[in-house]
């Protein structure tokens, strides 16, 4: 399956009477968007707009998803297949990209709601997102609605906006094209006969409300392993509808531009044969635990590979199916690297996993989550701090007066992010 | 700005005093005098700090008069008022290594001054201190002397200015256990492919969170028929005939002992004792048995509980005793035990 | 029904005390883990992963976890699990945290989401 992507640079993002993109910069019609979101959902009462540029002394917080506005330009299928678009194999033809811009939902949907996205300081090298040109959304539900049915409405109000600002790109030359080329398993062991054959295995997060993934739609909990053509994530296969623990959850920005897959791309045709994007899961329910490693296991060995990564999403519960995945997939002979974060504690002395197994020997580390720094005071606040207090890592002397924060990064969005997003390591 | 004070220990050797027939030697301060090592360190500090004085001590003499060489080197450091406490570096010199890790804890923990070693990571100091103390690991010979006062002396100083102290792998000590976050310059991802890379072309590659070490052996299946199996004790408990014949160290033992007990029934206060110097031996000096269950054996044997006891038992000092030395002794006489005939072992520990 | 819930959370109590056999005490997260470790080393399987969810343990109070109705032979698997989640646990000290009524039902009611997961899961 073959992919190219247009990316479009973004350096500038201003709200104006038209939306438009003209020389790098984005021009937002704001009446436009919250009508966009209003029409479409009856449980939000409420939109406000904002905009954040990198540099600005602006904090956005609570943050629920970032999303990166993309258009299908040729080819099957459209952006968000399943869930905007139809269900439609997508990850061919020809997909454009904002690039350097974003959609920031945020808002409260529950009380400890976390997620902190600093536009500069020292809290901006922390969060890859305050690298970006982004569009602030926040929502506001009508009275009474339930938590679930707030996070759908906001979740599903991200996407609309960010399609609806991707479709500004479709008339526009890209600044940078890259194609992206998988074999199918014939042509890829006639053409690489020599190179290893490697395949990214995804661990979703899918234990439950608030904790949901969705791939083409379905609910990432209900799946067993499975696989996918790596281009397909480019085309927003995979959509998060995760809203806990801020540092180490996967916000849709991070799945369309998985760093796994585009660095694996890297390589394919070099050093290695990118085979495929195997997908599973990390149910709370232990035999769904079983099944699902077995399974991701099983494709590895079927699909003759002889590498794969592993990527996590969260803490706890999915430590244990990520030592599932890597005991079960080297079992078969295939050889792994994880990727995970740590909670070693604020003094770093504690165990960072709550699983371990001498088959995990290679592993990179998105750093320790509990690591306690203080994000000084910003000018701008676009959200609420009121739960600032009530986040992870956080308690009533977080939130000091002069605004300063005192927390954990495991409350600033992406920090630790377990698909290898960033630079930040531990040793 | 005065110069930041640093004390400096080494041993005997480096100290050009003499080897293993000088091991012997009491501690003595060389107040001024910058010794060995402390050459190419004093260079390596510039203007920034200087070595004010240099404790020497032998490294036999440190290990067997530990609390007082303890005693008397802190109330020299103190003196000194040291901004630094600096050991080493012990290289493969085990006494050496854990003399360094010993004084250094000693200083760091007492006095609260800053201290940094350094010595080769299968030194037995480093298992026993390098999550006490910060080591930076060296080659095994003191041909690595130039290697590491390069990166110890720039870590001495950090940490003579306490300032803060980044990851291990940015400062160049051993992993200690304490997570440090740190910004590397490839994002994880691409290192995760580089890592996965190396591991399918089996070059070395170093995972960044390494698991914790569990040395698992899985257990034997029962013996079939105890009642006829040839039984023999072994045992890290230091448990020796009277007067330590074959010299086993009471720490970090470099050999192990092989015993005849053919005929003994019992072990009593007059012919066995323990070489052990990691418990109080008062109870096992009065009955070895307690250690080594020569009695109880005997008597299973006479009840016709087990078959018979091995008429040879091994014995070593588990006390700082490096992994691989053990695991080389119970590689060497598991061989005998296996052409012995023994059916099963029972391994004692203190 | 092969399976019983060990519950602090009154709204799991509440919501599926009709459909399954939920076991309710008014006990702390922690007690609960060490009830649900003294049945895995009594005989019990562990049926769900104690440390469900994102939410960290010193944030949330409300703690459901699944495990066998009956006894069997002690499950390593299951230990295992469990003593490796007690361990997780103790490395989040408590920040003293005094919640909102609201705040507390928003934790009750993804708790008992994570735990119906197990619950569809399981029947």
């Amino acid at each position: 399956m073959k992919l190219e992507m247009g990316y479009i640079d973004i350096k500038d993002i201003q709200f104006g009477a038209e939306s438009k993109v003209e020389n790098g910069v984005l021009y937002v019609n704001a009446d436009e968007v919250k009508k966009l979101v209003l029409d479409n959902e009856e449980k939000i009462k409420n939109v406000t707009l904002d905009i954040a540029k990198p540099g600005e002394s602006v904090r956005i917080t609570p943050v629920k998803d970032v999303i990166e506005p993309r258009v299908k330009v040729e080819g099957r299928g459209g952006i968000f297949p399943g869930v905007i678009s139809g269900v439609d194999t997508v990850g061919s033809g020809k997909t454009y990209a904002l690039r350097g811009s974003a959609v920031v939902t945020a808002g409260k949907i529950v009380g400890f709601q976390e997620g902190i996205i600093d536009m500069s300081g020292i809290g901006a090298q922390y969060t890859p997102f305050s690298k970006l040109n982004n569009l602030v959304v926040v929502c506001e539900p009508v009275d009474g609605l339930k938590q679930h049915e707030y996070e759908e409405a906001v979740r599903f109000s991200g996407f609309r906006v960010a399609c609806y600002l991707g479709e500004l790109a479709r008339e526009l030359t890209p600044d940078e094209t890259k194609v992206y080329e998988t074999c199918t398993i014939k042509e890829g062991l006639e053409k690489y006969p020599d190179l290893p054959r490697i395949a990214y295995v995804q661990m979703l997060q899918s234990q439950g409300l608030l904790h949901d993934t969705y791939v083409y739609g379905v609910d990432a909990k209900k799946t067993l392993s499975t696989i996918m053509n790596p281009t397909e994530i480019m085309d927003g296969a995979i959509v998060s509808g995760n809203c806990v623990s801020a540092c180490d959850k996967n916000p849709t920005y991070v799945h369309m531009n998985n760093p796994v897959v585009h660095d694996l791309f890297e390589e394919h045709g070099k050093t290695i044969n990118f085979v495929c994007h195997i997908l599973t899961n990390e149910n709370v329910y232990l035999a769904d635990k079983q099944r699902s490693s077995d399974w991701s296991a099983k494709l590895c060995k079927l699909l003759d590979l002889d590498g794969v990564l592993i990527s996590q999403e969260g803490f706890g519960n999915p430590d244990t199916d990520l030592i599932m995945n890597c005991k079960k997939i080297e079992a078969e002979g295939v050889k792994t690297v994880i990727i995970t974060d740590e909670y070693a504690g604020r003094d770093g002395k504690s165990q960072s996993l709550a699983d371990a197994d001498v088959a995990a020997d290679a592993c990179v580390t998105g750093g320790n989550a509990n690591e306690y720094i203080t994000l000084p005071a910003m000018d701008k606040v676009i959200g609420t701090t009121d739960y600032v207090n009530t986040i992870a890592g956080g308690n009533e002397h977080s939130l000091h007066a002069d605004g300063s924060i005192e927390i954990e990064i495991q409350a600033i969005t992406g920090a630790t992010n377990e698909t290898g997003f960033n630079n930040l390591s531990a040793r | 700005m005065s110069k930041l004070r640093v004390v400096q220990y080494i041993n005997q050797f480096f100290a050009n005093i003499g080897g293993e027939e000088k091991a012997d030697i009491a501690p003595e301060i060389r107040v001024g005098e910058i010794i060995g090592p402390g050459q190419a360190f004093a260079a390596a500090f510039g203007d920034e700090a200087e070595i004010v004085a240099t404790v020497i001590c032998g490294d036999s003499y440190f290990n067997e008069n530990l609390d007082s060489a303890k005693a008397t080197i802190l109330g020299w450091v103190k003196e000194q008022n040291a901004d630094l406490f600096l050991a080493g570096p012990a290289f493969n010199a085990g006494r050496y290594g854990v003399a360094c890790g010993t004084i250094c804890d000693a200083v760091q923990e007492e006095l609260g001054i800053p201290v940094l070693t350094g010595m080769y990571e299968e030194n037995p100091g480093a298992d026993m201190f390098k999550t006490k103390v910060y080591i930076v690991p060296t080659k095994n010979s003191a041909a690595g002397m130039r290697g590491a006062v390069k990166v110890m002396a720039p870590l001495a100083l950090k940490l003579a200015k306490k300032e803060p102290i980044g990851a291990s792998s940015q400062e160049g000590y051993m992993p200690n256990g304490i997570r440090v976050n740190l910004f590397e310059e490839e994002r994880g991802s691409k290192r995760a492919v580089k890592m996965l890379l190396a591991k399918l072309n089996g070059k070395p590659y170093t995972t960044e969170y390494p698991m914790p070490s569990f040395d698992r052996v899985d257990p034997n299946p029962a013996v079939k028929d105890i009642k006829h199996a040839k039984i023999a004790l072994v045992t890290s408990g230091g448990i020796v005939p009277k007067g330590n014949p074959d010299h086993i160290e009471s720490s970090n033992a470099t050999h192990y002992g092989e015993y005849d007990i053919a005929g003994v029934m019992d072990l009593t206060e007059a012919t066995y004792e323990t070489a052990h110097g990691g418990y109080d031996p008062v109870y096992a000096n009065e009955d070895s048995d307690r250690v080594l269950p020569v009695d109880v054996l005997r008597d299973m044997e006479k009840e016709g509980e087990i078959g018979e006891l091995h008429h040879l038992f091994y014995t070593t000092v588990g006390n700082g005793t490096a992994v691989a030395s053990a695991k080389a002794f119970a590689a060497e006489y598991s061989q005998k035990l296996l052409a012995d005939g023994v059916d099963a072992v029972i391994l004692t520990s203190t | 029904m092969d399976f019983q819930i060990i519950t602090n959370n009154p709204k799991v109590k509440t919501e599926l005390e009709e459909t399954c056999n939920v076991n309710y005490f008014e006990i702390s997260y922690r007690e609960i883990l060490e009830k649900v470790r003294d049945m895995c080393h009594g005989g019990y399987k562990l049926l769900s992963h104690p440390l469900s969810g994102s939410v960290k343990p010193n944030e949330t109070p409300y703690k459901s976890v699944m495990v066998s109705a009956r006894k069997g032979n002690a499950d390593s698997e299951s230990i295992h699990i469990i003593e490796n989640c007690m361990i997780a646990f103790d490395k989040f000290p408590d920040l003293g945290n005094k919640w909102t009524p609201s705040v507390l039902d928003d934790f009750q009611v993804i708790d008992f989401y994570l735990i119906s997961g197990a619950v569809g899961s399981a029947i």
